[in-house]
């Protein structure tokens, strides 16, 4: 009790040194602002706003206010994306996806601005609720993570790729498998982690030091956007009236039960590894409409389902960035972004991370949810205004912005080539519906799983039966075959039949 | 249903081309010791220490993947459709399309960015996207990318060598040629447009701040410093601008 005392009372500190400080307020403002207009820009999104701003902010700035600038695109993003999905009914970005099925309907209706109103709202307490959390859980995982060994740490790492592949797939689920391997097999370039032995180098010094993750990110959320969204984009979008925007408080009150029960489900979902905001606003929208007294009128306009939707995606955000600054497994693609960022600024989340970057960080997603807020509310006019602008108009834009960004990182021309190289994949991968998330993750985690997976069996002199001796590894371990094998036609048969019987 | 079946046949001719990649790179790996790896300089003969084990385990697994993605490609009348020549459902205006787009991209990042400068290159870019893309006329995104092209190669042909990127800068006047050619045209014959009138504006202004606030704001790296607009902007801030606000401290 005592130990979470002086946490919040560090906390607490952070929080006012934070507001205390001027130069917190041009980072936060202009990031807020520029993350809500790439979510409410279709084809633009959460990952690509954090990537493009790692892009820029490299290792060259303090790592506190780059993180600032990057944590508040992150809640701005999610946030924005709710201004096409109901207004346009096309989702800003897949978090908002669950978004438009009843915020597009109550637009219809002449209640535009009552549900852009209750969104903020709600994705201000949805930020706020999985930030507690955050603050709550992390030293309680920071404690159990201090015994966490190699076993632990590699079959982590698979369950995150596994996770991803599996509820990222559109299609089947064997094709986010195959995604998280070409990522897994992409992380295997270069000098391994152990014996420093070169693979698949083919003579390119370049890659000696393996993917670089900015232009990876780049290539696989940048280019596969601007190559499918170049296409006829018809005349400039016409002027949208939505009418009064603040809610009124009793509203809220009214709401908040539905606003929490999302958040704490949006939290939970979102420390899943590897899944992200999307999965987090439709497993939230899929529960409101089972709970909620009008859950039959989820989808014709319903204020409860919009919010079950918009609380969700937004607290998933903490929940993300639990596992991230944990065990150094990112929760969602933004936080993969992150967790490139801070890689460049040689900071190694994990359990030897510095307590003091913890409480930072949940000191900026505060500040960035009551930036997002207020703007929300009263500028919420001028991100409608952006919604005019067409893709063919701003995406040859985004296109020279990626390349300049991921050129800065480090690796120069080499790294615009390997972006190009990943972005054409990428496209064609999405064509064939194959999610790209867990590609992304597979090439962050590659490295991790390579290295703890080989140091376990270095360890237990080659026996493999470390990975279920050991009590967490055995859980992980078999979280991994569930995983797999409920995925599997033929023992799903095999269980449906079971249950039939019993 | 036709959707399915053709996205089938993409899944049919995706496993074959997995199935090929994972024999390769699982050949690769043979090129990395399994029994005799060297552990700072000592010879080991245990599979584990080795670098090739993991990598053994996403071709192997990628391979089952592959094979089984391939089996469901021809239980579900994948196979046949692709075999039987009706395609697997790529209409040829979303090729051209996409192609135009493609070789757009690909002389912008492997020609024109290492060798041409910066600014000039990006607003080629951004006025041949804008101008091509826009109102969605087939002729004019094949226009946008031959300029492009023609750029690109010019860059290519006369400047292949890393040593030529920096100077002669006759790839930087023949690129800022085509962009003007390009700007001019599409002022001269569609300056009804609104996206055809800002284009040439955001074509300079875009490039210019974002390598201006790099380059001086955020202190980071930018391409082709040595490119004729760039060079000569380096140059007045260190010797023209910085001495000025030097003086004053």
């Amino acid at each position: 009790m005592e130990f979470f005392i002086h946490q919040i009372s560090e906390f607490g500190t952070a929080l006012t040194n934070l507001a205390l400080d001027p130069i917190t307020y041009p980072y936060l403002i202009c990031s807020v602002f520029l993350g809500i207009v790439f979510g409410a820009l279709p084809g633009l999104t959460a990952t690509l706003a954090v990537t493009i701003l790692t892009g820029f902010f490299g290792n060259k700035f303090p790592l506190e206010q780059s993180l600032i600038a990057l944590i508040g695109a992150y809640v701005g993003a999610i946030y924005g994306g709710s201004y096409p999905s109901i207004l346009l009914n096309i989702p800003g970005t897949a978090a908002s996806a669950a978004t438009a099925m009843d915020g597009h309907p109550l637009a219809k209706k002449g209640r535009g601005g009552e549900a852009l109103g209750m969104t903020t709202t709600a994705s201000f307490i949805g930020t706020l609720i999985g930030t507690l959390f955050l603050l709550v859980f992390v030293w309680l995982l920071l404690m159990i993570s201090k015994n966490i060994a190699s076993p632990e740490k590699a079959l982590l790492a698979l369950f995150g790729i596994l996770l991803s592949g599996t509820l990222m797939s559109k299609d089947l689920v064997l094709k986010g498998w195959i995604s998280g391997l070409i990522g897994l097999a992409m992380a295997m370039v270069g000098l391994d982690p152990i014996l420093s032995e070169t693979r698949y180098v083919f003579g390119w010094s370049y890659l000696m030091s393996g993917f670089q993750v900015v232009p990876v990110l780049m290539g696989a959320f940048a280019v596969p956007q601007i190559m499918d969204g170049m296409r006829a984009a018809g005349s400039i979008g016409q002027k949208v009236d939505v009418g009064k925007i603040v809610p009124k408080v009793g509203t809220v009150l009214k709401r908040f039960p539905t606003i929490a029960r999302s958040g704490v489900i949006g939290t939970g979902v979102g420390a899943l590894p590897g899944v992200g905001e999307d999965v987090a606003g439709w497993v939230s929208y899929g529960v409101g409409k089972a709970v909620c007294k009008d859950g039959k009128d989820f989808g014709t306009g319903s204020v409860n389902g919009l919010l079950s939707a918009e609380a969700a995606n937004n607290a998933a955000i903490g929940g993300a960035l639990i596992p991230l600054l944990v065990l150094g497994i990112p929760g969602s693609p933004p936080a993969a972004a992150l967790l490139g960022a801070l890689k460049i600024n040689n900071v190694i989340p994990g359990p030897t991370i510095d307590p003091a970057l913890i409480v930072h960080v949940v000191a900026i997603l505060v500040m960035a949810s009551f930036t997002m807020a207020i703007m929300g509310l009263l500028t919420a006019r001028v991100f409608i205004n952006v919604l005019r602008i067409p893709q063919t108009i701003f995406l040859p834009v985004v296109m020279v912005l990626t390349t300049i960004g991921s050129f800065s990182v480090g690796g120069g021309i080499n790294d615009l080539y390997l972006m190009l190289a990943v972005g054409f994949v990428a496209y064609a991968m999405n064509k064939m519906d194959y999610p790209i998330a867990p590609l992304v993750i597979g090439v962050i985690l590659g490295p991790l799983f390579d290295e703890t997976f080989r140091r376990s069996l270095l360890i237990s002199d080659g026996e493999l039966s470390t990975f279920w001796t050991r009590p967490g590894a055995a859980i992980l371990l078999s979280l991994n075959i569930a995983l797999v094998l409920s995925q599997i036609p033929t023992v799903k048969r095999l269980f449906g039949k079971l249950s039939f019987t019993s | 249903m036709e959707d399915k079946t053709a996205l089938r046949a993409r899944d049919f001719w995706t496993s074959l081309v997995l199935i090929a990649a994972c024999v390769f790179f699982l050949w690769c790996t043979t090129d990395i010791p399994l029994f005799d790896t060297q552990t700072g300089g000592v010879t080991s003969g245990d599979w584990y220490n080795s670098a090739a084990v993991v990598p053994y385990g996403i071709f192997g697994l990628m391979l089952l993947c592959a094979l089984g993605l391939l089996t469901i490609s021809i239980k579900d009348g994948g196979a046949e459709r692709a075999l039987r020549g009706a395609g697997v459902g790529w209409e040829r205006a979303e090729l051209i399309r996409m192609g135009c787009i493609a070789i757009i991209l690909f002389f912008y990042i492997f020609a024109l960015v290492p060798r041409v400068d910066f600014v000039i290159c990006s607003a080629l870019l951004i006025t041949s996207m804008i101008y091509g893309f826009h109102d969605g006329h087939p002729e004019r995104t094949k226009r946008a990318a031959a300029i492009v092209a023609a750029a690109g190669l010019y860059a290519f042909v006369m400047n292949f060598p890393q040593s030529e990127w920096a100077k002669p800068h006759d790839d930087d006047w023949v690129t800022l040629a085509l962009w003007l050619g390009l700007t001019i045209y599409t002022l001269i014959n569609h300056r009804d447009e609104y996206a055809v009138r800002i284009a040439p504006v955001m074509a300079i202004l875009v490039p210019l701040i974002l390598v201006l606030a790099m380059a001086f704001g955020f202190r980071q790296n930018v391409p082709n410093r040595s490119g004729l607009l760039f060079s000569q902007i380096e140059y007045h801030y260190y010797v023209t601008l910085k001495p000025l606000w030097a003086k004053k401290k």
